[in-house]
């Protein structure tokens, strides 16, 4: 599994960890069902200590994104599409609030913030 | 489940200097920085472990085997790269590496051999003639060539060239990879095991002051400035606090705390910055100097 990690960003490493990997799962690049590598072979990987992958792991598993079997490792947890929706949508208001609450402040008005939003959406379709 | 190891009040003395008592312990599978100014007692800490030097008193076991020198086995266990690098000068790299396999009953020559060809280190060269940087090499293969579960690294990447440093690293992670391993790595360089650390001991003055989790010490740490009009705050957490004017600047070991105080009384343009590893060691090292608006 591909992840892309740096020390240079605001993020801590266990949260690009897992943003990334719930990214995939969200995407259905990770299909349910599928392994996910163990916390050590993706420590070594990534170069990053094993108790921050797992911590990042962790996080996943509280969402209910991915699940751990004894003794078997983590797998992509079984989510049905409109479940996968909602949690897909419920982290994009979250990322936005600081956003728009700026831009409001700044005095852009709500028809201006859709248009804005609007017109990277279509720039990536 | 048995730990890597375990120091139980632990004291070595030498004339003017006490190390310890110290109470430090590892999980098998993990990786604890030894974090340390020159002189605080890092070296002394692995000479006892190693088995070079006896404390004074106190209890040191490695897989649950009591460092005894009665006893010799709990050494079998260990890789130690240290500041002494002790090899038969005449003789040739692979030659010391020989005479050192037959205390290992682990000892793989082929991982001998693959190592020194990782780290671009000649085999077929006298000891004596050895670059700085090739004698520490030397002694990282004669250190992993048995396959050690416990590995005592006391600077090991000094000297050392930052591709051959990275190669060194690399080789460190797979060793952790089988899941029972341990390291423990003394240096004051952080960034070089600023990942691959899952905790860190604080070492000052042969005492042992904080033994964090790394991920705590990143999520707990940040550099804040705000303004406030108020005089001298007081702040929740702050390990240091400069002031400019109505501008301020602390470095804060609890940001949740120090944020909400912020919030709390008002304080403007608050930023919050993350800290690198090697910032946040400095300042616990420097143990502090909470200096409240001036």
């Amino acid at each position: 599994m591909l992840l892309n990690l740096t020390d240079l960003s605001e993020e801590s490493l266990q949260s690009q960890i897992s943003r990334q990997i719930r990214a995939k799962v969200l995407a259905g690049e990770l299909a349910a069902g599928e392994a996910l590598p163990s916390i050590r072979a993706l420590a070594r990987d990534t170069r990053v200590s094993v108790i921050t992958v797992q911590r990042g792991y962790e996080d996943l598993e509280r969402e209910g994104l991915i699940q751990s079997r004894r003794g078997k490792g983590f797998f992509v947890a079984e989510l049905r599409a409109d479940r996968k929706k909602e949690m897909a949508r419920r982290r994009l208001k979250d990322q936005l609030q600081p956003v728009v609450r700026a831009a409001v402040a700044e005095g852009l008005t709500a028809d201006e913030i859709m248009a804005a939003v609007t017109s990277l959406v279509t720039r990536r379709t | 489940m048995t730990k890597a190891f375990s120091l139980i009040e632990v004291v070595k003395t030498y004339p003017g200097f006490q190390l310890g008592p110290l109470n430090l312990e590892l999980e098998p599978g993990t990786v604890l920085g030894y974090i340390g100014p020159n002189a605080s007692g890092k070296t002394t800490t692995f000479h006892c472990m190693a088995g070079i030097t006896r404390p004074r008193s106190g209890k040191i076991e490695v897989f649950g085997c009591e460092a005894s020198p009665h006893v010799p086995k709990w050494r079998l266990d260990i890789g130690y790269v240290g500041d002494i690098h002790a090899f038969y000068e005449g003789w040739t790299g692979e030659a010391n590496l020989a005479f050192r396999s037959r205390f290992y009953p682990n000892w793989s020559q082929a991982r001998a051999v693959d190592l020194a060809k990782r780290f671009d280190l000649p085999l077929d060269v006298k000891a004596g003639t050895l670059s700085t940087g090739n004698r520490v090499k030397l002694s990282l293969v004669a250190a992993l060539a048995h396959s050690p579960k416990l590995l005592l690294l006391d600077e090991p990447t000094s000297g050392l060239d930052p591709v051959v440093r990275r190669e060194v690293l690399d080789t460190l992670f797979e060793a952790l990879e089988g899941g029972e391993r341990a390291i423990f790595y003394a240096t004051h360089i952080l960034s070089d095991i600023g990942r691959l650390a899952d905790s860190l001991a604080f070492l000052r003055a042969g005492r042992i002051t904080q033994v964090s989790a790394k991920d705590d010490l990143l999520d707990k740490w940040r550099s804040i400035s705000f303004r406030y009009s108020g005089s001298g705050p007081k702040i929740a957490g702050a390990e240091v606090h400069e002031s400019e004017g109505t501008s301020h600047r602390v470095i804060s070991s609890d940001q949740a705390r120090t944020m909400g105080q912020l919030q709390a009384m008002g304080a403007e343009n608050i930023e919050s910055a993350r800290m690198t590893i090697d910032d946040i060691a400095v300042q616990i090292l420097k143990g502090g100097q909470n200096v409240a608006g001036d």
